[in-house]
């Protein structure tokens, strides 16, 4: 039966997991993902080390006070998406309506596939059979007639299950779950509804839609009235062309030094010179992001007439957009840079007249990395320095 | 302080100061003009701190002293009132504007808000033809940027060689390159182009003097000096962006290829190029946009090499087209790849460099 077209997969602990693959002595053991300075967070926790209440996004310093004897490791983003890009290889390879939330997980829908299956369930056993088989990565599957309920599913079947939620137990499934779990309910929300005496999905949906805008407002009232009645009209959007690819670095402690904001950039314009072509991409537009010491948080943006993908380029622009900014004689807590309005390679490109030289330069680079590992080649401006801060996000 | 002119003249001194005033700036004081009336004569400054206008008049002084008035509402002002006489008296924190009749009386700017602007440190300074000046600074500058992002590459390169004056624009797609033969100054840096735009209106005449500072350069005219605040940095290295040698070249109708490139362009937006089919017997334009249409037409010039195609950015082309002011113009390539060199048949002192597009 294919009355349950959408499945939500999940990849269990991913970083954790990727970070098994390259080191079989994290096996079995509590393993936690962050920064590992004083302002890290966490950015993925073992079930082992969850055991002890760590969780994603607590500050790293807590983390280690609940579990001392995990393995901490830093981030490897690269790796992860690296690791990403297959996974989704997988679900590409299963159909065409695939649409990535994050680097490890996604919507897929198969109702395309109803003459090759039985059902969807078969169609999630063989993606976690897969994932499994080809990438020895444990993944969770939801399957479900809508999007939301998918989503549910997928954390209920964790760690490496798979949670089937047919059209007929749909509105009993959904509506015991508590109702801090549906999209959309945040803390506010929830504090809210919790002094109305709702707890359950199906508390909201018992609601009429007028006592509950009375409350919430009458776009918020109708948005989750329709989810806890089991209506989730969303489609699975596929998203394979990517619309913006970032870097970003929250560090240990503000940045204050010139030199070292001015390496920080240059570091990251390379890392983010470095994705977008391994993408395929150049961006007509670039976006510094800042958060000072006080957690304000500036972002400019400048657009150009023809698309870049080389460090330089990319550099002189951020530079730009950096001096643009008034720290107010803050330190930096993070910085990111971001391209966007991306242009597929193929398209056809004005050349720069002096470009040259750092395409093959950039292009030389790259072959490098391919063969060697991503270190084995950068600016001789960042040879000296420490290695820069791995992003926590 | 009081004058009294011909209305159309205080409209044309005002009006010129007043092109070196943004509506945008962040500082009031700076929406206004400093009238100053010494001797017989009205000097009036606009600024908006990198680039200043002063322009000058005879006028009939009643009385001499010093006002700042908003720019724009006082220009217009003058230049709304009926022909004949007009009168400017400031006095008591007000400006009154009259003539024929009609009255204005326009609030004064603090004249004590208003900057200092600092002596330019220019010394010696060259005389040059102004039509001729202008005409060149205007070849030059359709490739010089308006990217503030980018600002190096905002500025007109001015460069004294030994038996001429070069002047280099580039928004690093394309570059223009003019020397002007015959002009000796020693004017070296980086000038906004957006000041240069200004010249024109602002002093233009038959005899310019251009000099140059440290900091700044002054290009001055009986009419009146505009002053610029040079731009610091380093201009890219130009003469090394220059191919070697070009193998191959076309020659063809200036008119043609650009009402071709006009067509073309009608098809072509923003990334599209026009494929220049190159072989003996001339060019064969195409363009293409997928989910418009396209556009084909052949042009009949001499072209020696081997045959290739290359693409180019419409605009940029027929900028470099437009610039040029011969009938008939040459465009020399290497390969698809390298950039393409436009220039005149006859004449080597206005040369256009623009990159291809990669198709």
């Amino acid at each position: 039966m294919f009355s349950e077209p959408i499945l939500h997969v999940d990849m269990d602990a991913f970083y954790v997991e990727v970070e098994r693959l390259d080191d079989a002595s994290l096996s079995g053991v509590p393993v936690i993902v962050g920064g590992l300075g004083n302002r890290g967070v966490v950015a993925a926790a073992s079930y082992e080390a969850r055991q002890y209440g760590v969780f994603s996004a607590m500050p790293m310093a807590q983390a280690r006070k609940l579990c001392r004897h995990a393995r901490y490791v830093p981030p490897r983003m690269s790796r992860y998406s690296e690791v990403s890009e297959s996974v989704f290889e997988i679900f590409r390879s299963v159909t065409p309506a695939v649409e990535g939330l994050s680097v490890d997980e996604a919507f897929l829908d198969v109702s395309s596939l109803r003459l090759l299956y039985q059902d969807s369930v078969e169609v999630a056993v063989e993606v976690r059979r897969r994932i499994r088989e080809e990438l020895d990565l444990p993944a969770s599957v939801g399957v479900a007639p809508t999007k939301l309920v998918a989503k549910l599913a997928s954390e209920d079947a964790k760690p490496d299950g798979l949670l089937h939620v047919p059209s007929s137990h749909l509105l009993e499934y959904l509506q015991a779950l508590p109702v801090r779990r549906l999209w959309g309910v945040g803390e506010a929300t929830h504090a809210m509804l919790e002094g109305f005496g709702v707890e359950t999905i199906g508390d909201i949906a018992a609601m009429t839609p007028a006592t509950l805008a009375s409350r919430l407002g009458k776009a918020a009232a109708t948005h989750l009235h329709e989810l806890a009645s089991g209506r989730d009209p969303r489609s699975v959007v596929s998203n394979d062309g990517a619309k913006s690819i970032s870097v970003e670095a929250t560090y240990e402690s503000d940045l204050h030094d010139l030199a070292k904001i001015d390496r920080e950039i240059l570091a990251h314009c390379e890392r983010l010179a470095q994705r977008l072509r391994k993408a395929g991409y150049a961006a007509k537009t670039v976006t510094l992001k800042v958060r000072l010491g006080d957690f304000t948080t500036v972002t400019r943006s400048h657009s150009l007439p023809s698309p870049i993908d080389v460090t330089r380029d990319l550099w002189s622009i951020a530079r730009e957009l950096y001096s643009r900014i008034d720290l107010q004689s803050q330190g930096i807590r993070l910085l990111g840079i971001g391209a966007a309005s991306l242009v597929a390679k193929g398209t056809p490109r004005q050349m720069a007249l002096d470009g040259s030289r750092h395409q093959a330069l950039a292009a030389a680079t790259d072959r490098v990395r391919d063969r060697y590992g991503s270190d084995a080649v950068g600016p001789a401006a960042l040879a000296d320095a420490p290695e820069p801060e791995r992003p926590i996000s | 302080m009081k004058i009294r002119a011909e209305r159309d003249d205080l409209a044309d001194v005002l009006a010129r100061a007043a092109r070196a005033v943004t509506t945008r700036s962040p500082l009031p004081i700076l929406q206004g003009v400093l009238c100053v009336v010494e001797g017989g004569t009205l000097t009036v400054t606009g600024t908006d701190l990198e680039v200043t206008i002063r322009t000058t008049l005879e006028v009939e002084v009643l009385e001499e002293g010093r006002t700042v008035i908003p720019a724009r509402l006082a220009s217009e002002a003058v230049r709304k009132l009926p022909a004949g006489a007009v009168s400017i008296h400031a006095r008591e924190g007000e400006v009154e504007i009259t003539g024929n009749g009609p009255r204005f009386r326009l609030r004064e700017l603090n004249i004590d808000d208003f900057p200092q602007i600092s002596e330019p440190d220019t010394v010696g300074g060259s005389s040059v033809d102004g039509p001729a000046f202008l005409k060149a600074l205007s070849q030059v500058g359709i490739a010089a940027s308006t990217d503030e992002a980018r600002p190096i590459l905002t500025g007109v390169l001015f460069e004294a060689e030994s038996d001429h004056l070069r002047l280099v624009a580039t928004d690093s797609y394309r570059l223009a390159d003019r020397i002007l033969p015959g002009v000796i100054t020693d004017a070296s840096g980086l000038v906004p182009y957006r000041a240069l735009k200004e010249l024109s209106r602002a002093i233009g005449d038959p005899k310019l003097t251009v000099r140059f500072g440290d900091r700044d350069a002054v290009f001055s005219s009986d009419r009146g000096t505009l002053q610029v605040r040079l731009i610091e940095g380093t201009f890219p290295n130009v003469s090394q962006l220059f191919p070697d040698s070009y193998p191959y070249q076309l020659k063809a109708s200036r008119a043609e290829l650009l009402e071709a490139v006009g067509r073309a362009s009608l098809v072509a937006e923003d990334h599209i190029p026009v494929r220049f089919g190159l072989h003996t017997g001339g060019v064969e334009l195409s363009v293409t946009r997928q989910e418009v249409g396209d556009e084909t037409e052949h042009i009949n010039a001499d072209y020696n090499g081997d045959e290739m195609t290359i693409a180019f950015n419409t605009k940029y082309l027929s900028d470099g087209l437009n610039a040029i002011d011969e009938d008939d113009v040459v465009l020399e390539t290497a390969d698809p790849l390298k950039p393409g060199l436009l220039r005149g048949a006859e004449s080597e002192d206005f040369r256009y460099l623009l990159m291809p597009v990669r198709l």
